[in-house]
């Protein structure tokens, strides 16, 4: 009788059931998306925010003090200690592994241009620039191209040499201020320390690396006679942003507190770890980025959290809203139960149940509407999709049934606390 | 009775006799015209509130002389540029060595209130009442805690740290003085202006192209990872904010149109009663339309008010500073509301009106 009663409130209410349908569908793809949104906010502007460059700085403990001044650094080539090339792959090696998004080795000399009129003195540096590399059965490929988005390169990025070429000159890159001011161009070929190379592009950062020669650090390596010296190298990680808890000393944390603090991708445990597998050096966080960054993406996520739950709650008033209405014009059918002897469970259980079934039904659509929203700002933004996670679907599904009965309660118990004959003579 | 006094007697009283289909109705609009306003209030004032999160930064401009040092009258002209709200500070270098050890140290010379102001994200070690900031590997280069002494050619300072920092940068191997201690101990003036000007990416990249404008011969280049960043992270943020503002308040919209629709559809009786009597179509709809557009009117003022409310309490929450009410959007958001409950509430009509009231009074 119960089963009867329910299909064929469906079967002759087909409009108001999709109104109300519709509105509770309406309501779950807008707490889907936005919770898909929301939740998905902070790793993708994480990835914004890698456009600052490296957060951690690796230099070798034994390291003199760096003379760097107006962008030229002052510091002798043979003086000071270096980090061995070879160990760099064990950054990849540490817990948060996945967090590096790459890494660039740094090596630097002073030189001369030998030019027909003049010799002139620059700095070259030798880094990566999108150098492959394999760690176990993974290839990854890192430099500053990846690391270092501003840099501009007018002409052609040279490539990472694994030897020093034979068949013609190596290319390298022209800060873009040494290039202006010594009348270089791309295809100009040069000669330092005796050897030959090539211009292949003319380099813009913004920063000190326009006044020099940036190569691949291969070559530097080879034109200073130090194979496999690298003497800073910079550390794009992805991490969560600083608490108190991140900024205790691990030394001090008890066994079970220091689990937890290294199962965080803070700043601080990273640099823990990687001075873990590069005993002889130092890690620090380069403040600047990793301070501020972290300061941005709490507030971005904050707004978007506070939205979400501003859009959340209007769903579920609009959706409540939308149940009571559908309710409260049922009040004559209410009235022809009771006067036809059900009580008042037997009504409201009838009632609920319809909502349930609504709430389901609706939970189900307003979700798959609410990925492919998600999915699409993902895509349009972005570039990149936002998953829902499937256990929003439980907690969209929960939502909505709880939301219709809110919304259908109210309107139920109005709607029985009319006597049976007032209401179907049309007076309530 | 005049045609108005009965037209507000039918309204108020559809509103009074039906009191929970008309509060429904109310909350429905209400909740668009909240959301509505507090969207937009916080897009319309979120590139502002986010690019103030890039304060921290510190200097985004730079500002070199490449020939002698920088003249009061064009640091003057910089200050003028950049503002109140923002930051200008001169700074020179020059090697000097330690006198412990002989190893070459960078030295600094600026005011160091500025410094430190410009670089909130260092962590500073107060150590005692000296002078001089000092960089952490300087710091650890120069074991002893005390006071120790630098040479410039022939000249001599003592340095007693003030504090230590750590930066992660090159300056962790440097040390800041007093600009007139600096002076007197190089004779060098500063040739360099480290700038921060606060503001949205437009209102940097305007400051940068006046100060080329006024500072003909001196190099004015943006500390372009920052600019970059900003640019990339308030862009994207507005974009979010934007579309799923936008998928919200249409979808709560479709929601609000779906409830009057179909209260209005429940209210065939009352539309065939109105026929039977002798009500024309024309009355009929005014009717309905001047209903919801008074429920309407009182929903999306109610809406705005809560709207800027929950958009101000946001503000407060996430940026520490109030997100305050956009006047501009009053009336868009009522228009708005009253545009879509008229095509919500009338657009029902045109369907029963196809139908004989006779036909609706026998239930049909």
């Amino acid at each position: 009788m119960f089963l009867r009663l329910l299909f064929e409130s469906f079967r002759r209410q087909k409009r108001r059931k999709s109104v109300a349908l519709l509105a509770i569908a309406l309501g779950m793809s807008i707490a889907t998306a936005m919770i898909a949104v929301g939740n998905d906010i902070g790793d993708k502007i994480n990835q914004e925010l890698r456009s600052l460059g490296a957060n951690l700085v690796i230099t070798p403990i034994e390291d003199t003090l760096d003379v760097n001044i107006g962008g030229v650094n002052l510091k002798p080539a043979s003086e000071g200690a270096f980090i061995n090339e070879q160990d760099l792959i064990k950054i990849k090696s540490i817990f948060w592994g996945h967090n590096i998004k790459g890494y660039a080795p740094f090596l630097s000399d002073q030189v001369s241009i030998v030019r027909p009129d003049r010799n002139i003195p620059v700095e070259i540096i030798g880094t990566y620039f999108n150098q492959s590399l394999r760690y176990g059965n993974e290839t990854f490929v890192t430099g500053v191209r990846t690391i270092n988005p501003w840099w501009q390169v007018e002409g052609e990025w040279p490539p990472d040499y694994a030897d020093w070429p034979q068949d013609r000159p190596p290319a390298v890159l022209a800060g873009s201020r040494l290039a202006t001011e010594n009348h270089l161009r791309v295809g100009d070929i040069l000669v330092m320390h005796s050897h030959i190379f090539r211009i292949s592009g003319v380099l813009n950062t913004g920063g000190s690396e326009d006044g020099a020669i940036v190569a691949p650090l291969h070559l530097v390596q080879a034109l200073m006679g130090k194979p496999n010296a690298v003497r800073r190298v910079i550390v794009s990680a992805l991490t969560k942003p600083e608490d108190a808890f991140a900024r205790k000393d691990p030394s001090k944390l008890s066994p079970a507190d220091l689990e937890r603090w290294s199962c965080s991708p803070y700043a601080n445990s990273i640099a823990y770890q990687l001075r873990e597998v590069l005993p002889n050096a130092r890690v620090e966080q380069i403040r600047q980025v990793e301070q501020n960054q972290g300061k941005v993406l709490s507030r971005v996520s904050g707004l978007m959290l506070l939205l979400t739950l501003a859009a959340l709650l209007a769903a579920a008033l609009a959706v409540s809203a939308a149940m009571a209405a559908t309710i409260l014009e049922r009040r004559q059918e209410v009235g022809l139960m009771k006067s036809l002897g059900a009580g008042n469970t037997a009504v409201a259980s009838l009632f609920l149940t319809e909502a349930a079934f609504l709430a389901l039904t609706g939970g189900i659509i307003g979700f798959i509407a609410g990925a492919i929203l998600a999915h699409r700002i993902g895509q349009s933004i972005f570039g990149s999709a936002i998953v829902v996670h499937p256990v929003v679907l439980a907690v969209v599904l929960f939502a909505a049934v709880l939301v219709t009965f809110v919304g259908s309660a109210g309107a139920v118990r109005k709607a029985m606390q009319f006597e049976p004959a007032v209401v179907l003579r049309g007076d309530a | 009775m005049t045609r108005t006094q009965l037209l507000l007697r039918l309204l108020l009283k559809a509103a009074w006799v039906r009191k929970d289909r008309a509060f429904t109705a109310l909350v429905s609009v209400a909740v668009v015209a909240t959301i509505a306003t507090a969207a937009l209030t916080i897009y319309s004032d979120l590139e502002s509130k986010l690019s103030r999160e890039f304060r921290g930064f510190g200097a985004n401009i730079v500002v070199t002389k490449n020939s002698g040092a920088l003249t009061a009258g064009e640091l003057a002209g910089i200050h003028k540029i950049v503002g109140n709200g923002g930051e200008v500070m001169p700074v020179a270098y020059a090697v000097a060595s330690l006198q412990d050890g002989g190893a070459k140290v960078i030295v600094g010379g600026t005011n160091l209130e500025k410094l430190r102001r410009m670089n909130t994200s260092w962590s500073f070690e107060d150590r005692n009442d000296g002078g001089a900031l000092v960089g952490a590997r300087v710091a650890e280069s120069v074991s002893h805690g005390g006071s120790w002494q630098i040479a410039y050619g022939h000249a001599i300072s003592s340095i007693t740290p003030h504090a230590v920092f750590h930066s992660g940068s090159d300056d962790d191997s440097r040390v800041y003085i007093p600009l007139e201690d600096f002076v007197r101990l190089t004779g060098v003036q500063p040739n360099t202006a480290l700038v921060r000007v606060e503001g949205r990416p437009q209102e940097i990249q305007a400051a940068i192209a006046n100060l080329s404008a006024a500072l003909p011969g001196i190099e004015v280049k943006p500390v372009r990872q920052i600019t970059q960043a900003q640019t990339a992270v308030v862009g994207k943020t507005r974009s979010v904010v934007l579309a799923s503002s936008a998928v919200v308040v249409v979808l709560i919209m479709l929601c609000m149109v779906a409830t009057f629709t179909g209260s209005v559809l429940e209210r065939r009786k009352d539309f065939a009663v109105m026929k039977a009597l002798g009500a024309s179509n024309r009355t009929v709809n005014f009717l309905f339309a001047s209903e919801s557009a008074l429920l309407a009117l009182t929903g999306s003022i109610a809406g705005y008010i809560l709207g800027c409310g929950i958009a101000f309490w946001i503000g407060k929450a996430n940026f520490d500073a109030a997100i305050l009410p956009q006047p501009l959007l009053l009336v868009p958001v009522l228009l708005g509301s009253v545009a879509l409950a008229l095509i919500a509430s009338t657009a029902p009509l045109r369907l029963l009106q196809q139908i004989q009231p006779a036909g609706i009074l026998r239930g049909e």
